[in-house]
């Protein structure tokens, strides 16, 4: 290694860089592609979580697919409502209502609830316990083995004493949940707004079957359709058609949880203060607020 | 002439067949582990790695036969209007080989990316991440560094690769590639469909089957001296090209050779 062996390498590396850069340079200008404005503009206001939660396969797949196929704004899950205004304005369309997607349980049954339960020794998950019969005497709810905690990415939903609860101030309604609940029970519903009504039951059974397996159940009574034309049951078991659901029927609801003998009717989300003043003196099941564990228990013996 | 050809022949087989370099030498292995999920795709990868490699070993070539090896033209010209002559033809600036490579290696893989997008936007939104990650590449870097090899390793510089040969290895190194990538295509794209035990999903199988494939290319070992036995010249045949007298020692530009 000598003087000129250095001065050479520092000369090679240096010409190389020079022609390099002057090439790439070249190129950069001769081969440049008109980038539509609005689609690096999308790029920006997109979280770039590339989570391809809106159907598209990263972020900036979903920006072109906007400008150049006219595809609806507000897909993005992650970034919500305000994401969501946001590229309207660049796109300048209006943005009609976006109803953000979201989780509900439709079982409302904790441990002490559910009658008929046995031990089970097998494996502790959802999966593999709703092959066997006899876990519980309700084959519709929750089984409490915690699929759809393991199956989110965002720590919001937890088994909360044998219910699978949603923690809507972390969800961001990716549908992982649903997709993986073994019973079905989790929905994906539009929420209209940050609070909305919900059926806590599945159970399709005659109501003195329901009562046989479970101290909460919808036993499909049809006190809830009288007083609210929004409610409709079907094999014993009532829903909501959120469709239809707006403030208009404020009142009829409330009438229809008032009905309800069951107290299955409930209210999912994130309450807001005038929700909360609006529900103070009336006798509503509270949303239960998620914990950090779940029924599998690490002291427990797996078979 | 025919030797030539000969050399050629057998450095495009070997690159491609018999010393494939994912299946033989294991370079490459990320793109062929995770471009190699559906056939088109691994057919494009090995397409720009192709290529790329092309445009690589042509720039690796050059910058190894005119800068790098010693005694090399243009830096022994450079060096010459500093020091004696006798002490420029021994600068040796073959250290730089590997920064030198993976400079003309990113910058190309650039400058593709670039052509690309310009003029083929389907492939260019077929390819995605995978064309900067060949950047990356290093199957790519083994093919300059087994040119750099064979220009700076040989003892005689008549021997050293031409372009041609570097290319051709380059070339055929590609096709190798994309054989490979698209046989386990093929293969992952069944295996979807198998009933795969847990503890073998996912990655574990693909390295199982990666395995298995470079069992099977192990078949072709020895291919290479047979094929060169057969296809040079037999000595008595050469002899008479020579016009050589048959059963004594000759000398020849390599050395003493027998003949007959």
């Amino acid at each position: 290694m000598n003087a000129v062996t250095l001065g050479l390498s520092a000369g090679t590396l240096f010409a190389m860089a020079v022609v390099l850069a002057y090439i790439l340079g070249w190129a950069s200008r001769k081969f440049h592609v008109e980038v539509d404005p609005r689609v690096t503009a999308i790029m920006e206001a997109l979280p770039g979580a590339n989570c391809g939660g809106c159907g598209f396969v990263g972020c900036s797949d979903y920006a072109e697919a906007i400008v150049a196929d006219g595809a609806p704004v507000n897909k993005c899950p992650v970034g919500g409502a305000s994401v969501a205004e946001e590229v309207a304005g660049i796109m300048g369309v209006e943005l009609t209502d976006t109803l953000p997607f979201r989780p509900i349980v439709h079982c409302g049954a904790h441990t002490q609830d559910k009658l008929l339960r046995h031990d089970y020794l097998g494996e502790k998950t959802c999966e593999a316990a709703n092959l066997v019969s006899g876990v519980q005497g309700c084959t519709y709810g929750c089984l409490g083995y915690g699929d759809c905690t393991r199956a989110c990415n965002y720590d919001a939903i937890h088994v909360v004493d044998g219910l699978a609860t949603v923690d809507y101030d972390k969800c961001v309604g990716c549908g992982a949940c649903a997709n993986v609940c073994p019973r079905n029970i989790i929905t994906m519903t539009p929420f209209k707004y940050q609070r909305v009504m919900a059926i806590a039951c599945s159970n399709k059974d005659f109501g003195k079957s329901v009562k046989e397996v479970c101290t909460v159940g919808c036993i499909g009574c049809k006190a809830c359709a009288k007083a609210c034309s929004l409610f409709h049951v079907e094999d014993n078991l009532s829903s909501i058609n959120y469709e239809l659901y707006c403030q208009d029927y404020t009142d009829e609801l409330k009438k229809a949880i008032e009905k309800c003998p069951q107290k299955r009717i409930i209210l999912v989300g994130k309450p807001t203060e005038k929700h909360l003043a609006e529900t103070k003196d009336m006798d509503v099941p509270e949303l239960v607020e998620a914990e950090f564990r779940t029924t599998v228990d690490d002291t427990e013996w797996w078979g | 002439m025919l030797n030539y050809l000969v050399d050629i022949f057998l450095i495009a087989v070997s690159a491609a067949l018999i010393n494939n370099f994912v299946l033989h030498y294991f370079v490459g292995i990320c793109p062929f582990v995770g471009v190699s999920r559906r056939i088109e795709m691994a057919f494009g990868m090995g397409c720009a790695v192709t290529f790329v490699i092309s445009i690589a070993a042509f720039i690796s070539w050059a910058i190894t036969t005119f800068i790098l090896v010693p005694g090399a033209p243009l830096s022994q010209w450079i060096a010459g209007f500093f020091v004696p002559a006798e002490t420029a033809a021994k600068v040796d600036l073959t250290i730089l080989s590997y920064i030198v490579y993976i400079l003309a290696i990113s910058s190309s893989v650039q400058f593709v990316e670039m052509y690309v997008r310009k003029f083929y936007p389907p492939l260019y939104k077929s390819f995605g991440v995978y064309l900067p990650l060949i950047t990356t590449n290093c199957a790519i870097l083994f093919a300059c560094l087994t040119i750099m090899a064979n220009i700076v390793g040989v003892d005689d510089p008549a021997d050293a690769w031409d372009l041609g040969r570097s290319l051709v290895l380059a070339i055929f190194g590609g096709v190798g590639f994309t054989i490979a990538i698209v046989i386990m295509a093929g293969i992952r794209e069944e295996l979807d469909l198998c009933d795969v035990p847990k503890p073998f999903q996912g990655a574990a199988i693909t390295l199982i089957v990666a395995g298995i494939l470079a069992l099977g290319f192990m078949g072709f070992t020895g291919v290479d001296s047979g094929l060169r036995k057969a296809l040079t010249p037999t000595v008595e045949k050469q002899a008479a090209v020579e016009n050589l007298p048959v059963g004594k020692m000759v000398k020849t530009a390599s050395g003493y050779r027998l003949i007959g």
